[in-house]
């Protein structure tokens, strides 16, 4: 909205007069010297592990905060690019007796995914002076999905989704060939760099039973996290992170790629089950009918009833598309049917 | 365009106050960009003073060689794809199932003779202009609103429970209706960008005087002087810009 004519004809918050000695902007005003960092933003400058400084906050969430920060060392030796992404706990989650837990859970089950389209994790270490522990990993640049949302409100392309689509379900499919779950999938948890798609943030991952065995797992039951729109409705219930929840969150990211609009009124699968929000939707124009069938599969709220894999969404966008029928082929095939 | 040659000054500080534990508020000073932000945080514990530096930081980062309109629209992206980010996109713990991340914000921008204000919340920006002093910002806050539906007077507000309360900010709500206001500048003209732990105990006539005196580092520093030697339950900022 925007209020022109309120600051073109102001209204003092004082009509008295105001006769007070009027120096405001005499010659010999203070003058401050040009600042060497924005005044606001020099609190940030704080080095972790003796080796990385923290340069700017990139993202925060319920439990996590990730910085933009600089590998000193690196730089040292003459790294022309010695940036990299450091996350931490935050300090409110931090008095949580398994945060380090959770985040060495993180790096332990990222480095072991070495995949064009996920995130590569450098290190986890400790600063021994504040005994807060952190993980870096590559800086990644570009819009992530939620970004391109708020650009795109009315949805991709068919083209640019399945651009998106293809190597966004071949990331998760690695990682569950794998058995690293990912526990979080969501728009903000994609981004599309220069060199291509990267799914990141596995801080709410779990490794697979019977693929990853004697790495630490997390109890659901001691502790449970969630992003509400995006989650499966076994996972808000409590119940273990399976392959179909990380698919129901998969499907609900890439309907939403497809026309701007969370499938569910952005409601939580509780409350779009309650409701039967999944008999009202409607297959878009623009998404072929082998790729609607799948992602039905992979959006059904009962797990017993969703996909389990990621098999066959894949291969349903990984099919080329049927020529679509122009107005004059229909015509004739309609004469011919007639026929 | 904003050059490095602004003619543009600012100073500016940030006070946790008497009662809270820690400081949510976040400011901006880039007068070399014509880019001042105050930011107030909300959420408790770490996550307001999160939020409001993440917004500060992100708004660092936008480009700014460009003119006063294509900088606006950045800042305006900017800030709806914070408000998706902290409101949407939150994970959330079982312990913890209603959190929210959220902040006002109010940020100037200025490029030669116009200047633009955007803001959410009730952070404030003002006017000092021909020694008078005019509030430019409308808060987004249930005592405004109540205001405007004529409920009440500006002097009940004051004492009204839960006026405080922010019909808009940054992460609180869904959809983010942003408010903007664009003026030409005047070559004497000065503002002060504030959180409300700042405006709140200082009326207006006090703002006006100190906006008065020929040293902004004085004004600013009487301002908090002031605020400090009461009860200063809030945190509090200020950034005040002048030529």
């Amino acid at each position: 909205m925007t209020n022109q004519n309120a600051a073109d004809q102001p209204v003092a918050l004082n009509d008295e007069p105001n006769d007070l000695t009027y120096f405001a902007f005499a010659e010999n005003a203070a003058r401050s010297a040009p600042p060497q960092a924005p005044e606001g933003l020099s609190e940030m400058a704080e080095i972790l592990g003796s080796r990385y400084k923290l340069e700017r906050l990139l993202g925060v969430g319920g439990m996590g905060v990730v910085y933009r920060a600089r590998d000193l060392l690196r730089e040292q030796f003459g790294d022309p690019d010695p940036y990299i992404a450091l996350k931490t706990v935050s300090d409110d989650f931090a008095e949580y007796p398994d945060a380090n837990a959770l985040l060495f859970s993180e790096f332990a089950l990222t480095s072991r995914l070495q995949h064009a389209n996920v995130v590569r994790v450098f290190n986890f270490d400790v600063d021994m002076s504040s005994k807060r522990a952190f993980i870096t990993l590559e800086l990644l640049k570009g819009p992530t999905l939620d970004q391109l949302l708020c650009d795109k409100p009315h949805g991709l392309p068919w083209d640019e989704l399945r651009s998106i689509a293809i190597p966004l379900i071949e990331a998760l499919h690695y990682s569950h060939q794998k058995g690293v779950l990912h526990g979080d999938i969501k728009p903000s948890n994609v981004l599309l760099a220069d060199d291509g798609l990267r799914l990141f943030d596995y801080g709410l991952g779990q490794p697979m039973e019977g693929l990853l065995t004697g790495l630490p797992r997390l109890s659901r039951t001691r502790f449970n996290a969630w992003t509400p729109r995006y989650a499966a409705l076994e996972l808000i219930n409590g119940e273990s992170l399976t392959p179909a929840a990380d698919i129901y969150a998969l499907a609900c990211v890439l309907l939403e790629l497809s026309n701007g609009k969370h499938p569910f009124q952005r409601l939580s699968a509780r409350q779009a089950m309650n409701i039967k929000l999944d008999q009202q939707l409607q297959r878009p124009d623009k998404i072929p009918q082998l790729c609607w069938d799948a992602l039905l599969k992979a959006i059904a709220f009962e797990p017993q009833h969703r996909s389990q894999c990621c098999t066959e969404l894949l291969h349903a966008f990984q099919t080329p598309e049927p020529a679509r029928r122009t107005g004059w082929l229909n015509h004739f095939s309609s004469k011919g049917t007639q026929g | 365009m904003q050059g490095a040659t602004s003619r543009w000054r600012s100073v500016a500080r940030t006070e946790t106050g008497k009662v809270r534990a820690r400081n949510e508020d976040a400011f901006l000073a880039m007068p070399e960009r014509g880019l001042w932000v105050v930011a107030d945080g909300m959420g408790g514990h770490q996550n307001g003073a999160l939020a409001s530096r993440l917004i500060v930081e992100q708004l660092a980062e936008l480009p700014h060689e460009c003119a006063l309109e294509e900088r606006l629209k950045h800042v305006r992206k900017c800030l709806h794809e914070l408000n998706r980010r902290l409101g949407q996109e939150l994970t959330v713990t079982a312990a913890r199932p209603d959190a929210i991340i959220g902040s006002t914000v109010v940020a100037l921008l200025i490029d030669g003779e116009r200047a633009a204000c955007v803001w959410a919340g009730d952070s404030r920006c003002y006017l000092w202009r021909g020694s008078r002093l005019y509030q430019l910002t409308r808060d987004h806050s249930l005592a405004q609103q109540l205001i405007d539906e004529k409920k009440i007077t500006t002097e009940q507000a004051r004492f009204h429970p839960g006026s405080h309360a922010l019909t808009r900010a940054i992460g609180a709500y869904e959809d983010l209706q942003l408010e903007t206001i664009e003026l030409d500048v005047f070559p004497n003209d000065a503002f002060l960008l504030c959180s409300d732990g700042l405006y709140q105990s200082l009326s207006a006539d006090s703002i006006s005087a100190q906006l008065n005196l020929s040293s902004p580092h004085l004004a600013i520093s009487r301002m908090f002087d002031q605020v400090l030697d009461g009860p200063a339950r809030d945190n509090l900022s200020a950034v005040l810009v002048r030529q």
